[in-house]
């Protein structure tokens, strides 16, 4: 399926994480294999350890609000992390995940700037990334020059080349990582308001889409 | 497009006085002191001359075509001028009177009425609240500051945009101290009509103009600004100061990319997505403007300097290669042939390895062969080069030596210390447009912008 399909099919329905994630797998952006369900069934094609997630689109930050658990290493810790969230969110859809351990992790979003229209942004360390400010923006459409540069003004352009103490990343994956995002975000372009990708996975040339969100501008729902 | 606002024939002034505590009367004496050659025409709706030139009671009155009309009045009665401005066509009117939307809404209420009058029309507005223009190649100068209170530069290669008046005139009045010239001054003010987009283009093809210097407050139409420095960077530099750092962007932070995305931040990132340097003050602004209109970019990260003072050295080799107070490139390490011939120039107390040390006993021949040697190592990519007054075999003659080496593949920027022989030298080197600086930080930090310039060039091959 091409970019512009893909897009104009998401165009009109809710934007839940797992469809934002089918949209990326089938632009070949790595995300985790995993199900969505509301029931927990007697068998799973999943690896353990692996993650549980509320998929709900009216929540923002769920990891604040206890609606992530990491690191179910087998079925019996699967069912009580299952039952105790579902209680929580009776009435939302859940996400199973394989776990992605290891490697740098970066946050990657696309913004719509008053002034600038859609800009894109990178940042070391995920859920840090707010403390440390550790980010750099640019405007959509990005080139692979920009894409290299936003790398070495951010501390993921240290772990390139001979990595940094063990870690690794991959220049070339991540600027053709952000040049995919960069096509989606100009494809998306008349409905994305905002989208979040945090944590983004870096294993060297393996990039791991973890989470992602994305808001519509209001207009639309209009 | 704008041919005859940067050369006008006739200028009228409209509310042109003989009275001195009036802005007609600042502007005309300007105009007149300044030597436009153009005619003037003063405009008041009292019969007379104004400074000894024959005044008219209205636009209309005057019976020829102006290019330019200066409107002087207060903001009241602007209205009522620009509508004769159109009805006369008049290409080119500039609103110099404060008081429309900077005051709130009704200001700019009026703003927006007078904006209405030129629809469709010939007329262009530059304005309002703005201190106007000043071209040195035409000598036309509208700003109402008293010429006994700020000079105004030579004419040179440096085309500068500011959103701020009194910004422009100081930086103007600053750098005239040291004999640094523009090609143009430009107050875009409230810019209700032309905005800094438009001038860009305009000095993008203007052949005078080896770089633009843009100061802004504001950016109204932001996406049209960075595709016109995006392209203009390609072949003629821009470097851009932009206020309001540390304000909050307006927008219903919601994700983690809404909670991090400040207004500067893309502002940044724009910058160097454009290939436009960032200055932080109008010192930075008008550095990075002359070093990236006089030398030639370079990419590579290794730099050579050469001192008559140890310390100036020393110094400058910190900055040169610390990332936390300095600028993070690398001091280079000469060739063992360069080194042999450097020793052959300098004293035995003096240093052969980087930074070069000629000492105080080093003359004009020896800097010169110094330098020569410099340009031809390969594991040199830029020079810094000192200028010190306080030694007494450093004179002016280094000036044309530095300028017959900076012709050579490698760019030389240079620094000088000192007030007295120093500021003749800085105003010497800005004659021959090598870039000069009055301080270690000022010459390191411009050799950082060409460098960054080289690399922007080079990873887009363009270098």
């Amino acid at each position: 399926m091409n970019l512009g399909n893909l897009v104009a099919s998401i165009r009109k329905e809710e934007v839940t994480e797992s469809v934002l994630k089918d949209t990326f797998r089938q632009l070949g952006i790595l995300v985790p294999r995993g199900v969505t369900l509301k029931e927990l069934p007697p068998i799973m094609d999943l690896e353990f350890p692996v993650v549980l997630k509320v998929s709900d689109e009216k929540i923002l930050h769920k990891t604040e609000i206890g609606g992530v658990v990491t690191g179910i290493r087998n079925k019996d810790e699967l069912k009580s992390a299952f039952y105790s969230m579902k209680a929580k969110f009776p009435a939302s859809e859940f996400l199973v995940e394989e776990m992605i351990e290891g490697g740098l992790e970066m946050i990657t979003g696309i913004i719509r700037d008053k002034d600038f229209g859609l800009s894109i942004m990178i940042g070391t360390g995920g859920i840090y990334t707010e403390l440390f400010g550790d980010v750099t923006f640019r405007l959509l459409p990005i080139d692979s020059a920009d894409a290299s540069e936003m790398i070495d003004e951010v501390s993921v352009g240290r772990f390139t080349g001979n990595g940094f103490r063990g870690v690794k990343a991959d220049r070339k994956a991540i600027v053709e990582f952000l040049l995919k995002i960069s096509e989606f975000g100009i494809a998306a372009g008349d409905f994305l308001e905002q989208l979040d990708l945090n944590p983004v996975k870096i294993n060297y040339q393996q990039i791991y889409v973890l989470d992602a969100k994305l808001i519509k501008t209001k207009l639309l729902e209009t | 497009m704008f041919e005859k606002f940067f050369n006008p024939e006739a200028v009228a002034v409209v509310g042109a006085s003989n009275n001195p505590v009036k802005i007609g009367y600042a502007i005309m004496r300007n105009l007149i002191s300044s030597g436009y050659a153009g005619k003037i025409y003063p405009v008041n709706r009292n019969p007379g001359d104004i400074l000894g030139i024959h005044s008219y009671q209205s636009l209309t009155d005057i019976n020829r075509s102006v290019d330019l009309a200066v409107i002087t009045v207060p903001a009241a009665s602007v209205f009522d001028e620009v509508k004769e401005c159109v009805s006369l066509k008049v290409p080119y009117v500039i609103i110099i009177p404060g008081g429309f939307s900077e005051t709130g809404e009704s200001g700019r209420e009026v703003e927006k009425s007078i904006k209405n009058l030129i629809k469709g029309s010939h007329t262009r507005l530059i304005g309002p609240n703005t201190v106007g223009v000043y071209f040195p190649h035409t000598k036309l100068n509208t700003a109402l500051t008293p010429p006994e209170r700020v000079s105004f530069p030579v004419a040179g290669d440096i085309a500068f945009i500011s959103q701020s008046g009194a910004l422009g005139l100081l930086t103007m009045d600053s750098i005239s101290e040291y004999g640094i010239g523009i090609s143009a001054f430009v107050n875009i003010g409230n810019k209700i009509d032309v905005d800094e987009n438009e001038f860009l283009e305009y000095f993008n093809q203007d052949a005078r103009t080896k770089a633009i210097a843009i100061y802004l407050e504001s950016m109204d139409n932001g996406r049209r600004f960075y595709e016109l420095l995006r392209a203009i960077n390609r072949v003629k530099p821009t470097v851009v100061l932009k206020s309001g750092r540390t304000e909050a962007s307006a927008k219903a932070a919601s994700l983690h990319t809404g909670a991090l995305a400040s207004n500067d931040r893309i502002v940044d990132g724009m910058l160097r997505q454009a290939g436009a340097a960032r200055a932080y003050d109008e010192v930075e602004l008008l550095d990075y403007s002359r070093v990236l209109a006089y030398s030639k970019p370079f990419a590579g990260e290794r730099i050579a300097v050469v001192t008559t003072a140890g310390g100036v050295g020393v110094i400058t080799s910190d900055y040169v290669s610390s990332r936390s107070h300095g600028i993070g490139l690398h001091m280079a390490t000469l060739s063992e042939d360069t080194k042999a011939e450097i020793r052959k120039q300098i004293v035995s107390f003096g240093s052969a390895e980087n930074p070069v040390d000629l000492t105080a006993d080093g003359d004009i021949p020896s800097y010169e062969k110094v330098l020569g040697v410099l340009q031809k190592d390969r594991g040199v990519d830029a020079i810094i080069a000192y200028a010190l007054p306080q030694t007494p075999k450093m004179n002016m003659e280094v000036v044309e030596v530095i300028s017959r080496l900076s012709a050579a593949d490698k760019p030389i920027l240079v620094g000088v210390i000192g007030s007295k022989l120093g500021k003749e030298l800085l105003v010497e080197f800005e004659r021959a447009r090598i870039p000069a600086f009055p301080s270690i930080e000022r010459v390191v930090k411009s050799l950082k912008v060409l460098h960054e310039r080289g690399i922007y060039l080079k990873s887009r091959g363009l270098l």
